[in-house]
């Protein structure tokens, strides 16, 4: 009931802003390529629906998701790694801080010169998004666990492989999954930059399209459906956050 | 070596003897073969900026095969680093220790530390079965021992239920069913119900001992309390800070099954007193 409520609440003020915006459009007159009202917005992406919106929409999924994965278990991986070696945290721990803190949007043109027009450009900045905050929480994570339940794993006599899956990696996912959000974020920023760069695909390229031919109303629909993925990405992580860490004391 | 007894004090028609001086060897007029752990000069020492601190100076300990032995004695002891060597959770200055565990080689020692530290996403049957688990136990065997277990310790019904879920003496009980699990001879507890209330406490106590009597476990026992120490043991080691060291050494000789009567025993109270005053 609650939830309902809430939902009710939501598409409300959405509903508001909405209406605002339109009267807004409409009385003051303003034209459409400055601010186009949310009907001719409507229309907009009603048109693109009927061409080729959804390819566009499908190709950013595809580079989205797969640069997301790599990203992730590169992440992870990396983390576990340097978690478990002290001496190969000291030496590239300057180094990560100094990769991580660069901006790498800036550098996206260069990507783009150094691995071509092509897809493999778009995963690289993806995935140097999506990296650094997936291994940092991982290393956060694997490095705040309880240290009893490292006695735990010493009186039962567990192998690494068994530490790792059975009590680290469990004890650092909420840690983890801090890192998922922060690399979802950065993920759906890095694949619309990408495709604004480069090729003939995506929402991003939509985007770039609809500036140059001035169709304001299409940029705004792009722009919207955009906002949209990254909602959807985010309620899908927490979904399965909220899943794999029910265990967790409600705060 | 064995006919070497130390006078023994008898306190007034009390069924307690008290031994001295046994930080050296404790001689027992009992078989070898019923002997189950050999201390012999096990002591720590590490540095801390340079200066040689002694956590445990160099200590004999015999246990025997199903005997219950408490360690009690002030924070700064000794008696959990002594209890951590044994456990392989602390390496030893020097010293020797003899676990004889017949032909099981290479056992784990069950461990019950002072907080439980389950797993807070596995249930408590998946807590007790975790042992087992990562020893690829088969999941029927397992399952059916930790349902027992969990019957054992009083938690029937709660299978299910996650550690939050439970109150601390029940996780506790989790605990030690998980120690249990994979049946080791040798139980190790470390301040196991330090942090439980009183109430609590007593109930666990007793239903450690009807635990112990059904098992059969060699049981060593760390404790703050005095009352704890006197109630469940065979033996009461008292150790003294700084260095840590054994420094008395107490036969119980109260009559078993202990219970209610025993706490009304005067050679209970009298105990306590003698622990009391070793402690202070």
């Amino acid at each position: 009931m609650k939830g309902f409520w809430r939902v009710l609440e939501t598409t409300f003020a959405i509903a508001a802003i909405v209406v605002a915006w339109d009267l807004y459009t409409r009385y003051c007159d303003i034209p459409d390529f400055l601010l186009p009202s949310p009907v001719s917005v409507w229309n907009a992406l009603v048109e693109a629906a009927k061409g080729q919106l959804f390819d566009h929409l499908l190709y950013t999924i595809t580079i989205l998701v797969s640069g997301y994965v790599v990203g992730v278990v590169l992440g992870i991986a990396s983390g576990l790694v340097l978690a478990k070696s002290a001496r190969l945290e000291r030496w590239l721990s300057g180094p990560i801080l100094f990769l991580q803190t660069a901006p790498k949007i800036a550098l996206a043109p260069l990507f783009v010169i150094w691995f071509g027009l092509g897809i493999t450009s778009k995963l690289i900045l993806i995935v140097s998004l999506v990296f650094f905050p997936v291994l940092i929480a991982t290393l956060v994570g694997i490095r705040s666990v309880d240290k009893r339940l490292h006695d735990l794993a010493q009186v039962l006599h567990l192998s690494l492989w068994q530490r790792f899956r059975r009590i680290e990696f469990p004890s650092a996912l909420p840690e983890i999954f801090i890192g998922l959000r922060v690399g979802a974020v950065q993920a759906v920023v890095g694949a619309i930059l990408a495709e604004w760069m480069a090729g003939k695909q995506g929402l991003g390229y939509l985007m770039t399209f609809a500036t140059a031919t001035y169709k304001t109303p299409l940029l705004f629909g792009a722009v919207i459906v955009t906002a949209l993925l990254g909602i959807a990405v985010y309620q899908i992580i927490d979904f399965v956050e909220r899943r794999l860490l029910s265990w967790r004391e409600q705060p | 070596m064995q006919d070497a007894l130390p006078p023994k004090l008898v306190c007034k028609g009390l069924n307690v003897s008290v031994r001295q001086e046994l930080s050296r060897l404790w001689p027992r007029p009992l078989g070898a073969n019923r002997r189950m752990i050999t201390i012999r000069g096990v002591h720590k020492d590490f540095s801390i900026d340079g200066a040689k601190v002694t956590a445990l100076s160099p200590t004999d300990l015999d246990v025997r095969r199903g005997e219950f032995v408490s360690i009690i004695g002030p924070s700064g002891c000794g008696k959990s680093t002594l209890l951590r060597i044994l456990a392989g959770l602390e390496t030893a200055s020097g010293g020797s220790i003899d676990v004889d565990d017949g032909d099981r080689a290479r056992q784990r020692v069950g461990f019950v530390f002072q907080e439980p530290v389950l797993l807070p996403w596995l249930s408590a049957l998946e807590n007790v079965r975790f042992p087992l688990d990562t020893a690829r136990v088969a999941r029927t065997e397992a399952d059916s021992r930790a349902l027992d277990l969990l019957k054992l310790v009083g938690l029937t019904g709660f299978e299910a239920a996650l550690p939050r879920a439970l109150s601390g003496g029940m996780r506790q009980r989790v605990s030690i069913a998980r120690a249990l699990s994979y049946d080791p001879s040798l139980l190790l507890m470390d301040e196991p119900f330090g942090a439980l209330d009183l109430i609590t406490r007593d109930r666990l106590n007793d239903e450690l001992l009807s635990i112990w009597s059904q098992t059969k476990k060699t049981i060593l026992f760390v404790t703050h309390s005095v009352e704890e120490a006197a109630y469940l043991s065979d033996r009461v080691v008292v150790m003294s800070p700084r260095p840590g060291r054994i420094k008395t050494v107490y036969d119980v000789n109260l009559p078993r099954p202990r219970g209610e009567r025993t706490k009304l025993d005067p050679a209970f109270h009298q105990l306590m007193a003698d622990l009391r005053r070793d402690l202070q």
